[in-house]
């Protein structure tokens, strides 16, 4: 009984509601009850499909949703519409899974970006079109199985931050739900800040990772200690890492997901060496400017 | 009034949309669409039109836009053609389930491959069938009055649907007719700004949407609003003649039928040349006249039924394919199911022509009036449809 009127005030005053439609471990409702404690009352979102839209369907806030291949457009309109009636004070959140933004939609989001629409633009990155039942997109990694690469994916993932980075926008940064200090001082830049930002999170799925539900922040922490998720910001082209763990091999975050069960000593030799490679190049960079 | 002069169909187009007030305006460039968002582009540049032009990266982003921005509150306009109708497929489905009343002008252009820059039906009917409005317009005048009309009409909280008035490429787009543009404050006097009365997107006013709802009743929603859309569509052609002393007769134009045998049902353009052989050949003592058919969605099938009665064939003129299709275009498919009901029907006549934009010609018009009266003669019908550009057409009535 105390439990759940704790339960029913938290919810009270949050802008999700209590029970989701996701799976157990999922990071998509953790991921928006941090993002929205931060953007408050007047926001309006826009998600894409599954799996970004079941977190984005218990929000509370003016939502709506289409499919992958509605990124950052419908919000485009949203944004026009809003300076047509001079409502700056709304701030616009558009939402797409790895697949959407990456993949389907990548040339909408780079359009907006080019544009500098005024919107945060959240990549709600679990590594593949979980929600079609696990299949590869660009942002799955290397190596990684999924229905569609049962021998693990042969090509390594997507540098989309880096890719929008050079689209010369203000803001662009990279975060973790398991960093959440981290990841709402990221938001509240976001939002003061005008013009396009763009946010790439990466959150645990432990049905297409192939882990224990229990441990679905745990594991998240560990690709960010072990330099597999490096979280750094772009700001006005310059660099920063926003946080230098040290430095855990890879092998232990790949260790922790059965999708990489599979994964040969010498593949995982192979990551290592990739990932030290952007660890060093990000660490020479930090603090620089990275646009051209 | 505020002048008239010769202005070709895009640029009425872009008067369209200035007067009516579009205040987000997402479109994408495509021939032969392009004159009206360059003309756009320069009223606002000159600060005679406020609105947030997007320039977008495609048109399947220019509908997603239209339908964020109409979500949001905003009247929202935009145009294509061709390619472009069929790039936005995806998205054009968004509007009538969302019961959004955008406005995009479909500049007809026929579909690659087997098509060209030029006209046929084929990009604007292949959207039949998603919940758009469609009005097909004949020349600058109509189109101009047609997309202020269209705000009047998807705008009506018995239809909010979005709404296509369709016009020819070359032949509407970019012949110069006649045009009046009237007065600001009169338009404004006529389309009052837009709000929705079904949802609001702002925070402090959101209400949200049901989820979960019977899909079949949303549907039958959006038919039944198409069928109040006929109505609306009337009264409001009578109200714009009213004000503004023109009108383009609504959802089906009755031209010169007063004592004929049959009649030619037309779309678009080609209206005007049908005008022209009807004349001639009437002086000439044939009893043949036009219907103009202005609104194919919603298909006006009581209005068609009721004229039917008077005519003892009707001879559909085709500018489209449906290939493999239960026999003939899609109008006369359309027209055959209307009249299906009748106990005395017509004899239904069809006609190929047109396709890919070639031109339709006095000749083949009194071709095709001809071999209705002869069905209307005959008492019957030879074939299933005629391909009247593959005919020789050797003489003619």
């Amino acid at each position: 009984m105390g439990l759940n009127s704790l339960f029913d005030e938290y919810y009270e005053k949050s802008f999700i509601q209590g029970g989701t439609t996701c799976c157990p471990g999922c990071g998509g409702p953790l991921l928006w009850r941090i993002i929205l404690e931060i953007l408050g009352s007047k926001t309006i979102i826009y998600g894409d499909g599954p799996c970004a839209m079941c977190a984005v369907r218990n929000i509370k806030l003016p939502n709506f949703n289409l499919h992958f291949s509605f990124i950052a457009d419908t919000a485009t309109g949203v944004v026009a519409a809003l300076a047509a009636k001079g409502r700056e004070d709304i701030t616009v959140v558009s939402s797409g899974g790895d697949g959407a933004t990456a993949d389907i939609s990548l040339g909408k989001v780079s359009a907006a970006a080019e544009r500098n629409e005024n919107m945060i633009q959240i990549c709600v990155d679990n590594e593949a079109y979980m929600n079609t039942g696990i299949q590869k997109s660009g942002l799955t990694p290397y190596g990684a199985w999924t229905t569609t690469t049962p021998l693990g994916k042969e090509a390594p993932k997507k540098d989309v931050p880096m890719i929008i980075a050079q689209h010369n926008v203000p803001y662009v940064t990279t975060a973790s739900v398991a960093y959440p200090k981290d990841l709402q001082a990221k938001i509240r830049k976001a939002k003061g800040t005008e013009g396009f930002k763009y946010i790439h999170v990466v959150i645990p799925c432990p049905t297409g990772w192939r882990f224990n539900p229990a441990k679905s922040v745990e594991v998240v922490r560990l690709g960010v200690q072990a330099w597999a998720w490096p979280l750094y910001e772009i700001e006005e082209g310059f660099l920063r890492l926003t946080l230098k763990p040290r430095q855990r091999p890879v092998e232990d975050y790949l260790k922790a997901q059965n999708r990489f069960r599979h994964l040969t000593d010498e593949q995982i030799q192979y990551i290592q060496g990739e990932v030290d490679r952007k660890r060093e190049r990000l660490l020479e960079f930090d603090g620089k400017r990275i646009i051209l | 009034m505020l002048f008239t002069r010769m202005m070709e169909g895009n640029e009425a187009a872009a008067w369209g949309a200035r007067l009516s007030r579009a205040e987000v305006i997402p479109v994408y460039p495509i021939t032969p669409q392009t004159e009206v968002i360059s003309h756009i582009a320069n009223f606002i540049a000159r600060e005679e039109m406020k609105a947030q032009y997007i320039k977008v990266e495609g048109e399947h982003t220019a509908m997603a836009a239209a339908v964020g921005a109409s979500t949001a509150g905003a009247r929202v306009f935009t145009a294509s053609a061709s390619q472009g109708i069929v790039f936005m497929e995806e998205a054009l489905w968004m509007p009538p389930g969302r019961r959004l009343p955008i406005v995009m002008c479909m500049v007809n252009r026929s579909l690659a491959p087997l098509g060209g820059l030029r006209p046929d039906h084929n990009d604007s009917l292949l959207q039949r069938d998603n919940g758009w409005i469609q009005l097909y317009c004949e020349n600058s005048q109509e189109v101009l009055d047609t997309i202020i009309m269209a705000y009047r009409i998807g705008e009506d909280r018995n239809v909010y649907l979005p709404v296509a008035p369709c016009y020819d490429g070359y032949f509407v787009s970019a012949t110069a007719t006649p045009t009046t543009v009237p007065d600001q404050a009169e338009v404004d006097d006529f389309l009052p700004p837009y709000k929705h009365e079904m949802y609001n997107l702002m925070p402090e006013e959101y209400e949200p949407i049901p989820f979960y709802r019977p899909i079949a009743e949303s549907r039958y929603e959006v038919q039944q609003a198409h069928e109040r859309a006929k109505r609306v569509i009337e009264e409001v052609d009578k109200e714009y003649e009213r004000r503004f002393g023109r009108s383009h007769d609504g959802l089906l134009e009755e031209y010169a039928c007063d004592d004929v045998d049959a009649v030619l049902l037309t779309m678009g353009s080609m209206t005007g040349t049908v005008r022209d052989v009807v004349d001639e050949m009437q002086a000439e003592g044939k009893r043949i006249g036009l219907l103009k058919l202005r609104a194919f969605r919603p298909f006006p099938t009581e209005e068609l039924q009721k004229l039917a009665e008077g005519y003892h064939a009707i001879g559909v003129v085709d500018r489209n394919t449906s290939y493999g299709s239960a026999g003939g275009g899609i109008v006369s498919m359309e027209v055959a199911r209307a009249l299906y009901l009748l106990e005395e029907k017509p004899l239904l006549v069809n006609f190929h022509v047109g396709l890919g934009g070639s031109d339709v010609t006095m000749r083949q018009v009194r071709y095709m009036a001809g071999k209705t009266l002869e069905a209307v003669e005959k008492g019957r019908v030879d074939s299933m449809v005629d391909w009247v550009e593959l005919k020789d057409l050797g003489e003619v009535m």
